[in-house]
């Protein structure tokens, strides 16, 4: 799968969730969001589940906050995970 | 929008329901203006002989109120978790309540002899105001888990509550429903709940949340966003006991100075330390309200200790407007273009304007510029009482709160616009 790659960490608010929407609404199937952030984005993964994303989140060691999103039910994202 | 536990955009309210609260207070920021210009031709005083009480109830009910009432609808579910639920039918009947209490209460007070608009404009503006509290403290104290911020709010609410319950009193006093033999009293915790309580407190709440997420700066440290809301409403009971009680509050009112000077250093050093430091207007009135926050609490410390001179107190209740209406501006310019562009993004229609094209940040530069001039133009009218002087002051609010107004009828314009003539996009 392509991988979409957003590093939020030092962008300001609202710009992660601009950005990471405007993925979520033009990504194809055979592609995934992996966004890093320093705060766990409830708000897109809200609008993610609503619109039937799958998402999957993790903290790593250092607090940083992975998240992976895709249209694609058949994926599994925890294999995704690169920490 | 802002933070992360239990935060919710979806629950957040239409944004109708925020815009209603924000043009209301841009337009009593006009009439303000207006009647500031009226007043510097002379002609004010023919019209009351209670010029200074309307202009403080226009800026801190009409105008602080109003942005407040709107943010708290917004921000409740996105900062604190809690929905209100039907939140356009419930704001339309405080709003409806609050406005014609406002109107009521100033002309009350410019008639200044006829007891029953002091008693309608208590009873509307005690409606509204009581039912807007009621909603949303029903809400905040079943929150199970709760966040530095959502504390605070609680705590300027009650605050809020407990400033309308004397300012209830007063205008029954003014009205001769009571003997109002506590008149002088209730009047210093009034406005001391008001401003330090319910104004203060909610500014400061929201920003240990805001400050950190909007302009990516560290965080404030754990004993101030844990304590310093819960020691400031402490000490206002204090305080309100000590002046029930005929005690000196001198040194209460110094423990306060000294704790917002504190919030005010630390908001100004987390926005030096900012990730990202771009040029940012909203930055600027940040720094300018915290800035003045300084000004209005060193004075106020200098004055719990020594008599100060009447010009330099009116230089103190400026600055204290000044820190107020700058954190205001710099929310309003984040949370508007925001709601807008959220709102159109999140139905669909992807060619939802970006923040930049609802608010350009050359706009927000421009009005922190009016800002600035309006209060140094103040500023100066109180030292030197001069028509040109004031009447420059009056047209400078007029044209700050014009703006404002201006900027926000453009962005529902611009919402509507989208919804009608773009297509939306199903995803």
């Amino acid at each position: 799968m392509e991988k979409i790659f957003l590093d939020a960490r030092e962008m300001e608010h609202p710009e992660p969730l601009q950005t990471s929407l405007f993925y979520l609404q033009t990504m194809s199937e055979a592609q995934y969001l992996y966004m890093i952030n320093l705060r766990k984005p409830i708000p897109l993964l809200e609008i993610a589940k609503e619109r039937g994303f799958l998402s999957f989140t993790h903290q790593d060691s250092n607090q940083i906050w992975h998240i992976l999103l895709t249209k694609n039910s058949e994926t599994t994202l925890e294999e995704l995970l690169d920490v | 929008m802002f933070s992360q536990g239990g935060l919710s955009l979806e629950q957040a309210p239409p944004i109708s329901v925020v815009l209603r609260f924000f043009v209301t207070a841009s337009i009593f920021g006009v009439l303000l203006g207006l009647f500031l210009i009226v007043d510097s031709l002379g002609l004010a005083s023919s019209l009351t002989s209670n010029k200074s009480v309307i202009i403080t109830h226009t800026l801190a009910v009409g105008i602080m109120a109003s942005f407040m009432l709107g943010a708290l609808f917004q921000m409740l579910p996105v900062i604190a978790g809690v929905v209100i639920k039907m939140p356009t039918k419930k704001a339309m009947v405080v709003h409806l309540l609050f406005v014609i209490g406002v109107i009521l209460q100033l002309y009350a007070f410019a008639d200044a002899s006829t007891p029953l608009l002091y008693f309608l404009a208590s009873a509307y503006l005690g409606a509204g105001l009581f039912y807007a509290l009621f909603l949303m403290l029903k809400e905040l104290i079943k929150i199970k888990d709760h966040s530095s911020s959502s504390k605070g709010m609680i705590l300027s609410l009650g605050s809020f509550g407990l400033a309308i319950g004397f300012g209830i009193y007063l205008l029954w006093s003014l009205g001769g429903y009571l003997d109002g033999s506590l008149f002088l009293q209730v009047k210093e915790l009034h406005y001391s709940f008001a401003l330090f309580g319910w104004l203060s407190l909610l500014i400061i709440s929201v920003s240990f949340q805001v400050v950190e997420m909007f302009y990516v700066t560290p965080k404030y440290p754990t004993w101030m966003s844990k304590y310093l809301t819960l020691t400031i409403f402490t000490l206002l009971i204090l305080k309100a006991l000590a002046i029930f009680m005929g005690i000196e509050t001198g040194s209460i009112t110094a423990i306060l100075a000294i704790l917002f000077i504190l919030y005010a250093g630390f908001t100004i050093h987390r926005l030096y330390l900012r990730k990202r430091p771009t040029s940012d207007a909203t930055v600027w009135l940040w720094r300018l309200g915290m800035g003045m926050l300084i000004v209005t609490m060193l004075i106020t410390l200098v004055n719990s200790f020594i008599e100060i001179n009447v010009e330099i107190k009116m230089f103190s209740y400026l600055s204290f407007i000044g820190f107020a209406l700058s954190i205001v501006f710099a929310m309003t310019y984040k949370i508007v273009p925001f709601l807008t562009w959220f709102h159109l993004s999140n139905q669909g229609y992807m060619e939802a304007p970006m923040m930049h094209d609802i608010v350009h940040p050359k706009t927000v530069k421009r009005h922190f510029y009016i800002h600035v001039a309006m209060l140094g133009s103040i500023s100066l009218s109180i030292f030197f009482n001069i028509m040109i002087l004031n009447m420059i002051s009056g047209i400078l609010v007029l044209l700050s709160f014009a703006l404002l107004l201006y900027n926000l009828i453009y962005a529902i314009k611009k919402y509507n616009y989208t919804q009608k003539h773009t297509e939306k996009f199903e995803w």
